[in-house]
């Protein structure tokens, strides 16, 4: 059910996307942070749902939230003449690392034990 | 388990619009920066604002030249205006001079007063007046007038009919006040000289003449018009 929602999702948004009028390039650059930071959240959200700790509130604020926060502080900081972008990328795109770091480790484990749950059937099949 | 299954739905649903959103900006942003192709924007801009300066340099240039042009005009037709000034000033001044002199203003200042009047034994005349007038002038007299009549360039003294006028309009009669502007003794012993001199001439004939100093003597304007009809300015012409 999740994985339908999330593949017609993904269709309809692309086709929005394409067929969306094209943004002014000096906008670009908050949207470009935006999308950073929804996809922070997007693999935060896929790390705790692999811990199984997610949750759809936090998942949803954070997504919407972190935009908007993001947009905010790059603004401010081209008022400022101070690129708080950068410190945004940063921080997101760490983060982004560490969820992905938890999500390979997670299936890592899971492909290692696999792997030793079968040579050890085979182990056994073979002592029996 | 029905509530559950509609948190699960709703959760599907959510995650669904999360990913309708992310997918259409995540475009939105692909195709905003391929049409834009940012590095050729950076290399464009920066030969752009390589040309931006220029052009902005030979503006400024061209703009402050215009400026200290503009600035130099300003100060010409400043200096032109303070000479107009000038010459309009000293325009003014040439004006009221002549219409000073010409009798256009009243005046004032030191001189005589000299009083003709009729007698039993001698009626004055235009001549004598003519005279009076003459000899004034011989001594340096500036502005005159009979009766506060101003004796200007063009006055003329009559006695059509035994009447005496003085610039064709102006009746006058005994007795006549002759005022005349100018230095007090030169004119006073001018007219004062021994059996030569006006007075005495005109007492030898019998007329009652009196003259008198004053220090303030106020003599009137011409109040005619001042036409000129065949006069003309310049040099002659054929």
């Amino acid at each position: 059910m999740i994985l339908i929602a999330i593949v017609i999702g993904c269709i309809l948004g692309a086709v929005i996307g394409i067929s969306a009028p094209m943004i002014p390039y000096t906008y670009s650059g908050y949207l470009a942070i935006a999308i950073i930071a929804a996809l922070d959240s997007v693999f935060g959200g896929l790390a705790s749902t692999v811990n199984k700790n997610f949750d759809l509130k936090i998942f949803v604020s954070g997504f919407f939230g972190n935009a908007i926060l993001s947009i905010l502080l790059t603004y401010l900081g081209q008022k400022l003449n101070v690129d708080i972008y950068l410190a945004a990328i940063v921080v997101f795109v760490g983060r982004m690392f560490n969820n992905l770091a938890i999500i390979r480790r997670y299936y890592l484990e899971k492909w290692t034990n696999r792997n030793q749950n079968q040579t050890q059937e085979q182990t056994t099949g073979e002592e029996k | 388990m029905q509530k559950e299954k509609k948190d699960y739905i709703v959760m599907s649903i959510i995650i669904g619009v999360v990913c309708v959103i992310l997918l259409a900006v995540m475009f939105m942003q692909f195709k905003t920066v391929e049409e834009t192709d940012i590095t050729a924007i950076e290399n464009m801009r920066e030969v752009e604002l390589r040309t931006a300066i220029s052009e902005w340099k030979t503006k400024y240039e061209e703009t402050a030249e215009k400026l200290e042009a503009n600035r130099k005009l300003i100060k010409d037709y400043q200096e032109k205006i303070e000479k107009n000034e000038e010459t309009s000033s000293l325009i003014d001044y040439d004006l009221k001079e002549s219409d000073m002199i010409l009798g256009k203003t009243d005046v004032y200042g030191e001189g005589v007063v000299v009083t003709l009047e009729d007698n039993s034994e001698c009626k004055v005349t235009y001549s004598d007046l003519i005279e009076l007038i003459n000899e004034l002038r011989y001594a340096g007299a500036e502005a005159i007038s009979i009766n506060d009549a101003r004796i200007i360039n063009m006055t003329e003294i009559s006695q059509p009919n035994g009447v005496m006028t003085i610039n064709s309009e102006t009746r006058v009669h005994s007795p006549y006040v002759v005022k005349a502007i100018g230095n007090q003794t030169y004119l006073s012993s001018t007219l004062n000289l021994k059996d030569s001199g006006f007075i005495d001439t005109c007492r030898a004939r019998g007329m009652t003449i009196k003259l008198e100093q004053v220090k303030n003597v106020p003599i009137l304007k011409y109040n005619g018009e001042m036409k000129t009809k065949y006069m003309m300015k310049g040099e002659e012409k054929e």
